[in-house]
């Protein structure tokens, strides 16, 4: 009996190496030509799986993702996986570290012919350009501010999250930078340049009692509020909308007196990208008014960096009435910031998760 | 009392396994958002067979376990005859050196070897995931195999050694059938401390290459569906019916119990 | 390389291999030794090592940054006080999954040894150590569905005592606990028990015809007899859990800061390799420290 299981087991150890031998040589014929792969957030765009496909018909390129939960975390997967990444999505703000540390490459804008309707001032914004030479395709801007569940008293200033009505009901982003602008916004400060990091610093650890959560990606963010586990949140203007028409969520987006956090998002093209071509046809797709239109009104978006996109875009769309075109010249934008005050901010977000740990 | 233990024990089975049954029930509700009540559905089932990501890595995950169990095994039995049938100076040296995979926190040795990977120029990928695994795995069946070697008595080699039979063939003619059975108990170990693994997985895979529980934590962490219910539960469908051929093979409380 | 030694057993003739130990005796040793310990140096002992040479850098020497030798990231406990409480976070932690694990997997090994015989002692222990080797990760995503507002916890309680209103603790400490004692109690049950399984029945009858009372047996026998198993045990489940960080990222939400987390944050978010590493030798020092102290008693637990 015993002999037998014995031999058994052996042929299905020896079946089972060849069977895996075999399937081994599979995904590499599967990744053969025509793929570019994007390093972005889950959901946000990029990925929309009608999108992909009508790229593919239309080029013969395949589109594969990578994500990630955090922008720090977006910038050390370029710095470790070199050659990898084709294409990465990068708020403004991150892109001159990006820049600095040589990770991300010029664009060629002749393969780009959608820039041609891309605002001016976005196109030139600072931080996408060094040198004269520009490094990312603006791709969308948007906001980062409250939302709220439906039939609640809507806010109107970030006071909210320390509010006692909202004791343990309330959802912070798990960002340095985003946490502290609004808590910079909050006391009256430049949320890039804070002069005061002590006040900021006590602000935040005053809405310990009320934090219940804090979130990092969209899909955790619809998951809690989905299972009511917090009624107030810092979110994405973008996200807001997908929730409520994708995910079917009773989410109400507001913009506070203090207002909005402004961040502008572009397509990058990382050093050594294994497919730039492919990267920058990808990336002109991504600004073209039909993809946007049809991504705004199926899903929801941001605001696209291209005004043709947006014109084309119907008065009583959502994300259009959410992302008022005044926006993009008052409110404050997140920008690039310099080593130190990066580090200050990183140091001053940890203690203050700390606190909250407590 | 023994009544209070049956039921003690009762307790803590349901302890132990209600979370993996709820897991595996929510992979057949229709919502996405893991919202109640629940509505039965294979949706997620169907859309897994659709899911390349996860597919590949749940093959890459089977081939780096099949290729450790191999690997680990040969090597760990060849220092088990050492360290189990010879006598030289250092040897409980050695013995202690099998430690560090085992007892440094796996957060350490896998963050090292990304250091060390990294900046020696071997990169990381499937070779790397494959030398982590390995050494990970050897000291298991190093322990095993030596049990094994510690039921076997030397004698009986040198007596078949005295009735005439070369070192050679005394060792593949006696000791080998009955250390068998270790072996392959090694080996089993070795596959499944190898398909469980994931945070030396975690440093050391590659956007492009990754196991199936690497997989599983960046989609918990960046965004998921209930396709990760329906992959994980046969992962552990899986890995429960290699144990429990592992368990038919080596009586519970024989080779495991002894280590 | 294995027909290799077994040559030099050829070549040795039939007497006594263990009386004479002539050079190839110790050529065929090293050879059989020699993948095995070439490879744990390669992918162990090496890395270490780097690690440890990394842990005075003053940044990643990657890219532009130059790169200096510096002890400053040791001195994170100083500069970054509330890293002591992290610590200390890490440590409660670990203490409390050992000591609930050692409590209920001592009582369920004694009842596995005690109150079961024969083919249902098999088939228990069987299916209780049979989730430990399936996928950790798995296990503790299983708990988020269980322990969500609304999740499967709730219903049942609804069910039960509908008035009551949700008792989630998904997001606290006692969540990330509660993961880390699923996870590891297994371990616990196995290394208690083979410490019982030694134990003679006549011992126990002995007592029991002495008049002792069950709870006397407990703790003045059985108590005593698997304090190895208890201990290594004990090692084996407060050392990993120190070092976790999905559990508590998972299970913990803001509250799941550990050094664990912290150590994972340097390597894949910040990118301060250097930090990262002087952390995990700190770590490594505690981990060390508790090795050295119970050293013994593992000595024995190991070679049993």
């Amino acid at each position: 009996m015993t002999e037998i299981t014995r031999r058994n087991a052996l042929k299905l150890m020896s079946a089972t190496l060849i069977a895996g031998a075999g399937v081994s040589m599979l995904p590499g014929m599967a990744f053969a030509a025509g793929t570019i792969t994007v390093l972005n957030w889950q959901g946000y765009g990029t990925d929309e799986a009608w999108s992909i496909k009508a790229f593919q018909e239309a080029t013969g390129i395949e589109v594969v993702h990578d994500y990630y939960s955090s922008e720090a975390e977006m910038l050390t997967k370029l710095r470790t996986n070199p050659g990898t990444y084709d294409l990465v999505v990068l708020n403004a703000a991150r892109c001159a570290q990006a820049m600095a540390e040589d990770l991300i490459s010029p664009i060629d804008y002749a393969k780009v012919p959608n820039i041609s309707s891309v605002a001016e001032n976005l196109r030139s914004n600072e931080n996408f350009n060094k040198d004269g030479v520009g490094y990312a395709v603006p791709w969308v801007w948007g906001l980062t501010a409250i939302a709220m569940r439906e039939g609640l008293p809507k806010a109107d200033s970030y006071a909210v999250f320390g509010d006692p009505a909202y004791k343990g009901r309330v959802g912070l982003q798990d960002d340095a930078v985003g946490a502290i602008a609004a808590a910079a916004l909050l006391t009256g400060q430049d949320m890039n340049n804070p002069k005061d990091l002590d006040l900021v610093k006590e602000t935040l650890k005053g809405f310990k009692s009320n934090v219940k959560l804090l979130w990092s990606t969209e899909d955790q963010w619809n998951k809690s509020f989905a299972a009511k586990e917090f009624d107030v949140a810092m979110y994405w203007s973008g996200g807001a909308v997908r929730s409520r028409r994708v995910s079917k969520l009773p989410v109400d987006f507001v913009v506070p007196k203090e207002g909005g956090i402004g961040w502008v998002d572009g397509l990058g093209i990382p050093v050594g990208a294994p497919n730039a071509e492919g990267a920058h046809a990808f990336a002109n797709w991504m600004i073209d008014p039909k993809f946007y239109v049809e991504w705004a009104t199926k899903a929801g978006a941001p605001a696209s960096a291209n005004t043709a996109a947006m014109e084309s875009l119907p008065a009583d769309d959502l994300s259009r009435q959410i992302h008022k075109p005044e926006y993009i010249s008052s409110m404050s934008i997140m920008s690039a910031l310099p080593d130190d005050r990066r580090e200050a901010f990183n140091n001053l977000w940890q203690e203050v998760k700390a606190f909250y740990a407590e | 009392m023994t009544q209070l233990g049956r039921i003690y024990l009762l307790a803590i089975l349901i302890f132990l396994y209600t979370p993996i049954l709820v897991m595996m029930a929510m992979g057949f509700n229709e919502s996405q958002l893991y919202e109640l009540p629940f509505s039965f559905s294979t949706r997620w089932y169907v859309a897994l067979m659709d899911n390349q990501q996860l597919l590949k890595a749940g093959m890459n995950s089977i081939i780096i376990a099949v290729i450790t169990a191999v690997i680990s095994t040969c090597l760990g039995t060849m220092a088990s005859i050492a360290l189990s049938r010879r006598t030289f100076r250092g040897k409980s040296l050695l013995q202690l050196l099998l430690l560090p995979p085992i007892a440094i926190p796996w957060l350490i040795t896998g963050t090292a070897m990304l250091v060390f990977f990294y900046w020696s120029g071997i990169g990381r990928g499937m070779h790397a995931l494959l030398i982590g695994h390995v050494a990970l795995a050897i000291p298991y069946v190093v322990l095993v195999v030596g049990t094994g070697f510690s039921t076997i008595r030397a004698d009986l080699e040198e007596a078949a050694m005295s009735l005439g039979s070369t070192p050679i063939h005394a060792f593949f003619a006696v000791t080998l059938p009955l250390l068998f059975p270790s072996i392959l108990g090694a080996a089993l170990f070795a596959f499944a401390v190898s398909l469980d693994q994931f945070v030396i997985s975690y440093f050391l895979a590659t956007p492009g290459y990754s196991t199936l529980p690497v997989q599983i934590y960046s989609a918990i962490r960046k965004g998921f569906t209930p396709e990760i219910n329906a992959i994980s539960t046969l992962l552990l469908l899986g890995s429960m019916a290699a144990i429990l051929i592992f368990a038919r093979f080596a009586k519970p409380g024989d080779v495991r119990d002894k280590r | 390389m294995r027909s290799d030694a077994i040559l030099n057993d050829a070549a040795r003739g039939s007497s006594d291999p263990r009386q004479r130990r002539p050079i190839p005796a110790w050529v065929a040793t090293t050879a059989l030794l020699l993948p095995t310990y070439g490879w744990l140096t390669l992918a162990v002992l090496l890395p270490l090592l780097t690690m440890f040479v990394f842990s005075f850098m003053s940044a990643t020497p990657m890219g532009k940054t130059p790169i200096v030798f510096t002890l400053k990231h040791y001195r994170a406990f100083i500069d970054q006080p509330y890293l002591i409480n992290i610590a200390w976070t890490s440590l409660v932690i670990g203490f409390w999954t050992t000591l609930l694990c050692a409590v209920f997997g001592f009582l369920a090994a004694v009842a596995l040894a005690r109150a079961t015989v024969g083919r249902m002692r098999e088939t228990l222990l069987v299916l209780l150590l049979l989730p430990f080797w399936t996928n950790g990760l798995v296990r503790v995503f299983s708990w988020t569905m269980v322990l969500r507002e609304n999740g499967f916890l709730d219903g049942v309680v609804d069910m039960v005592l509908p008035d009551i209103g949700s008792i989630s603790f998904l997001y606290t400490r006692y969540a990330v606990v509660l993961g880390l004692v699923h996870g590891y109690l297994p371990y616990m049950i196995l290394t208690c028990y083979i410490a019982l399984s030694t134990i003679d029945d006549a011992i126990i009858e002995a007592a029991a015809s002495l008049g002792a009372r069950w709870w006397t047996i407990l703790l003045r026998i059985l108590l005593p007899l698997a304090a190895p198993g208890l201990i290594s045990g004990a090692v084996l489940t407060f050392v990993p859990v120190i070092g976790s960080f999905m559990e508590p990222r998972i299970l913990g939400g803001k509250v799941g800061v550990t050094m664990g987390t912290v150590i994972e944050d340097q390597f894949t978010q910040a990118f301060n390799w250097p930090l990262g590493a002087a952390l995990s030798f700190t770590l490594l020092a505690v981990v060390l420290a508790i090795f050295a102290t119970f050293s013994g008693v593992l000595r024995r637990g190991t070679t049993a």
